[in-house]
């Protein structure tokens, strides 16, 4: 840019400032000389809050001047200002301890985007056409709160709805406020990869409603059945954290990891002893185990105490699963399990992890049961080297935190009418890629006459929105989060804006807040601050009376503390809340055969999503970075594939990278395979995550989605998809298909080093 | 003060999560190339995690080795180029002077690890994801050589921080992109003349081997074998 440009734009901008820039920071035009504190070429480091994933790792975040090519006003400008140029781990955060994931890491590209939606969007074209105009944020805010308001009707209650991917943070308590003064119902809230049968597990084991952290540091035998715990389940880095100390941290000492599962994962090819058992069968061998602990007295029948009543004929030890009858259901040697049960029991402190494909399963709650009564009866719940829960922080709010309907209820509720929904608000979730065909969520919220959504992308779900309020990215905006798991301090993570925001986005929390006061009454009143950084403000002054990692005692020094440490963290090791007694009414469980969708002789295999390395659950299938990070297991990049055994592909006539396709009761699709020796003959396996129709261009028309093909099979007790309880059949096509391998061509194999 | 530096891969801790994969991007402004090339096998990836099989089912083993330039005392890269751009640097690392490479390739040739990566055109980052540009490191173009430099721009802000405050380096003090992130704390970076070192010391595992030892090419790249 030349220097007149340059100076016409200052211009413009200055004015524009001086006439609206008062008040609200996002009205500010960014500034043209460099924010005081940075110096050219020197890095700033500012803390920052990873919500790439669940699991809520801190993060810091490398902050340099740079210049910026923005467009206000029309006009294409160079800004000179703070950009982030790196992210790392927090090294005092408690969950990852300065380290971050592959997907933490690729964070970075969710601010540089270049899909990102830059302003405000209202619908031009057909819905779903993805034809938008755009608008400014005055006229956008405007358009929401006189559509909320026009549905107000005293007495009745609102027919709005609210979808978002479940928050751990107060965005969450803030849309719960909101819809509470609406008088709408509590936010539905959608991810794939629910936990909700583990959640429930645990609360009735051991009465905390949340995931377990485990001690691996501590422990000397971990035994996982089917949880993926060190690449895409739970808290991966502060797991991964636990497994290399557990391995070469203690001198002298290196624990066993035996891993448990139908396919090999990431997290499997590091086991000592990797063990295939029938899908769905895996709380049938937890059980086994017991049995033989209980027959052989390793452990004292009564250590299961609570945990171990929800299995059904616990006191009498198990009859039922004796090893003989567990082998033939399982397809592990009856005197594999003894010797397992015994090394187990003599290796303490010996813990049991249960996730992933184990638990999306038709009994999948009664394999979770299972797995807790093994920790229970190895004396493993909350003992160095066992099972914890993450005590949360005293901030008064959060433990109001609502369940709403779920996705698949607010869709049958639309289409069978019964549910009345006005107006949709969509926030970070994408059910229309995400969820079986049967669900007809696509259909269904098509029928919503008005859907406004926050989102950064477009996507397939949020194409169908009449009205889009752009978010800023999570380095551009305050952040906080309150860890479910990952570690024993109770966490409030907090970072303010890392960075001024590049495009003309706004804050969801902020918008919401906007929106509240236009719509003044029992909204305005009921959220009462004028920015969610104020929220947050109120929110964190209370933990300054508890002891924890701050020490300031006035309320602006504990804030400014809170803000540059990265959040607040109870002082060392704070006990969880007592257990809580099981609800006595439950019944206890019997760990059934699971059941699954498809006659075998028809379909003869079990098909296996799994949680993508690269992707999770598609919603980082945008970043090019992760797009060409290979998936360890199969080498491959830039699309999907089939997992077959070669034995399954000699006898069907299919070769590494044939086209074929697999084709449930409810669908088909096709995508290249891939043969893997480390999958079992009778099962085929697909990662989830790619098969996007609308996720920018990197993403867009790539590989195929596995989730459209699955049966809208649910486990009975909580309702969770059993996203693992489908049965396909698999045939050539004929064709090749595109499988892109970063192991095919090298030239030499360094095989001989691995030689013992 | 005489250096070498060299790093220790722990493949027991290693579990093949590939942080170090997308740190190394991160840092280094690697460019990503796409489907179509890296179809052709045309990735630039100056870490790689590779994976070998053995057995087969159900008896079944998947071991990780990650890859990465060994910084070799005896690098087969440095001797055949012929415009001196890959060069062996005071403190023991293979440097490769981006404004000297005419893209011969024959490094590349040479080299038994395959860790240098040619850039067959010139990288593009669809705007803005150049913002991310990491400041301290150039960005290739066309017809050049490039590979793993130890994050030797994070070494020369160390080394000149510690000059300033009229110091010595601490063990640890610093280390590259993908030490850094690693969540199992497979990696571990130093001084090998250092005896006080952590990676001096960890060297010293009668776990330890060298990656393809056995062509002389002396890597600085130290590996302690899984123990299973």
């Amino acid at each position: 840019m030349d220097r007149r440009n340059f100076l016409k734009i200052a211009a413009v901008s200055s004015a524009a400032a001086a006439l609206d820039g008062c008040g609200k920071p996002e009205n500010h035009l960014i500034r043209f000389i460099p924010e005081e504190e940075l110096i050219p070429g020197v890095a700033q480091r500012k803390p920052g809050v990873c919500t790439q994933c669940p699991a809520g790792c801190g993060i810091q975040v490398r902050v340099m001047e740079g210049e910026a090519e923005v467009t206000r006003h029309g006009q294409v400008g160079l800004l000179s200002m703070g950009l982030a140029k790196k992210l790392e781990g927090n090294p005092d955060h408690p969950v990852n301890r300065g380290k971050l994931c592959a997907w933490g890491q690729a964070g970075l590209q969710v601010t540089y985007h270049p899909d990102r939606i830059r302003f405000p969007l209202r619908r031009s074209g057909p819905r779903g056409s993805g034809e938008y105009q755009e608008i400014s944020w005055d006229e956008a805010i405007k358009d929401l709160s006189s559509h909320l308001s026009s549905l107000k009707s005293p007495g009745k209650a609102s027919p709005v709805a609210f979808l978002t991917k479940p928050l751990h943070d107060h965005c969450g308590v803030l849309i719960e406020q909101f819809l509470a003064a609406l008088g709408a119902p509590p936010a539905v809230k959608f991810e794939f990869f629910e936990q909700t049968v583990l959640r429930r597990a645990n609360e009735l084991s051991f009465g905390h409603h949340q995931l377990p952290t485990f001690d691996l540091a501590n422990s000397n035998y971990v035994m996982s059945f089917g949880a993926d715990f060190l690449g895409t389940w739970n808290s991966p880095v502060s797991q991964n954290l636990g497994y290399g100390t557990m391995r070469q941290g203690r001198p002298g000492l290196r624990g066993k990891f035996v891993q448990v599962e139908a396919r090999m994962s990431q997290t499997g090819a590091n086991a000592d002893e990797w063990i295939n058992a029938k899908p769905g069968t895996e709380g049938l061998l937890a059980l086994g185990l017991a049995h033989v602990i209980l027959s052989e007295k390793l452990r004292p029948a009564e250590a299961a105490g609570e945990a171990g009543a929800r299995i059904e004929d616990w006191s009498k030890g198990l009859p039922d699963y004796a090893p003989e009858a567990v082998s033939k259901l399982t397809g592990v040697e009856a005197s594999r399990i003894q010797r397992l049960a015994r090394e187990m029991a003599a290796h303490a402190p010996a813990v049991a992890i249960i996730g992933g494909a184990s638990l999306a399963q038709t009994n999948g709650l009664a394999n979770a049961l299972a797995a807790n009564a093994l920790n229970a009866l190895l004396g493993s719940v909350e003992k160095p080297g066992g099972v914890f829960f993450t005590p949360q922080p005293p901030i008064p709010g959060l433990a109001a935190r609502k369940e709403g309907a779920s996705v698949r209820e607010l869709c049958g509720g639309i289409l069978a009418k019964s549910t009345p929904v006005e107006a949709l608000l969509i926030y970070n979730a994408n059910p229309v890629f995400a969820s079986p065909s049967e669900w007809r969520v696509r259909e269904a919220l098509e029928k919503v006459p008005f859907i406004a959504s926050f989102g950064s992308f477009v996507d397939e779900t949020s194409i169908l929105s009449d009205l889009i309020l752009p978010d800023h990215s999570y380095l551009e905006s305050w952040v906080d989060n309150i860890p479910e798991s990952g570690t024993t301090q109770a966490v409030a993570s907090l970072a303010p804006p890392a960075m001024n925001p590049l495009h003309h986005t706004r804050a969801m929390p902020d918008v919401l807040l906007d929106v509240a006061h236009q719509l003044g009454g029992d909204v305005g009143k009921a959220l009462p601050w004028k920015t969610y950084g104020d929220m947050l403000q109120a929110a964190f002054d209370p933990l300054r009376s508890h002891p924890g990692s701050t020490s300031a005692k006035t309320a602006d020094d504990f804030w400014s503390e809170v803000q540059d440490k990265g959040g607040w963290w109870s002082a060392g090791i704070t006990k969880s809340p007592a257990m809580r007694a099981a609800n006595p009414s439950i019944a206890p469980v019997k760990v059934s055969a699971p059941q699954f969708d498809g006659a075998a002789q028809e379909y003869p295999f079990n098909f296996l999503p799994y949680a993508s390395q690269q992707f999770l659950d598609g919603s980082l299938a945008h970043l090019p970075w992760l797009q060409e990070m290979p998936d360890v297991v199969s080498t491959a990049m830039w699309g999907t594939w089939i997992e077959i055994n070669p034995q399954t592909a000699e006898r069907l006539g299919i070769q590494q990278g044939d086209l074929v396709e697999v084709a449930s009761q409810h669908g088909k699709l096709q995508a290249p395979a891939l043969l893997s020796p480390g999958i079992a003959p009778e099962v085929i396996a697909m990662p989830v995550g790619q098969g996007h129709e609308h996720y920018g261009r990197y993403a867009s028309e790539r590989g195929a989605n596995p989730i459209k093909i699955l049966a809208a099979q649910v486990e009975p007790q909580t309702g969770a998809l059993a996203w693992s309880a489908t049965r396909v059949k698999v045939k050539p096509t004929g064709q090749k298909g595109k499988l892109i391998l970063l192991g095919g061509g090298l030239r030499e194999s360094p095989r001989e080093f691995h030689h013992r | 003060m005489k250096r070498q530096w060299g790093m220790v891969i722990d493949l027991d801790r290693c579990t093949g999560c590939e942080a170090c994969v997308a740190a190394c991007h991160a840092e280094n402004n690697i460019a990503t190339v796409g489907d179509d090339q890296a179809a052709k096998g045309r990735t630039m990836h100056w870490i790689r995690v590779e994976r070998y099989w053995e057995g087969e089912f159900p008896d079944v083993r998947l071991r990780y080795q990650p890859v990465f330039c060994q910084q070799c005392a005896d690098a087969p890269c440095e001797s055949v180029c012929p415009v001196y751009a890959t060069y062996h640097n005071p403190e023991g690392l293979n440097a490769q002077v981006y404004n000297r490479c005419v893209g011969t390739r024959y490094c590349g040739n040479a080299c038994p690890y395959n860790v240098r990566f040619f850039n067959f055109f010139n990288p593009v980052w669809d705007k803005p994801l150049n913002l991310q540009f990491n400041p301290d490191v150039s960005v290739r173009s066309v017809g050049i050589m490039e590979k793993c430099t130890f994050c030797i721009q994070r070494i020369k802000t160390a080394e000149i921080k510690a000059l300033a405050e009229k110091r010595e380096l601490k063990d640890g003090e610093f280390n590259p992109a993908c030490v850094q992130s690693c969540p199992a704390n497979a990696m571990v970076f130093g001084d090998l003349d250092d005896p006080q070192s952590e990676v001096a010391r960890l060297a010293q595992s009668n776990r330890a081997t060298k990656l393809l030892e056995g062509v002389g090419t002396e890597p600085n790249v130290i590996c302690l074998r899984s123990v299973s």
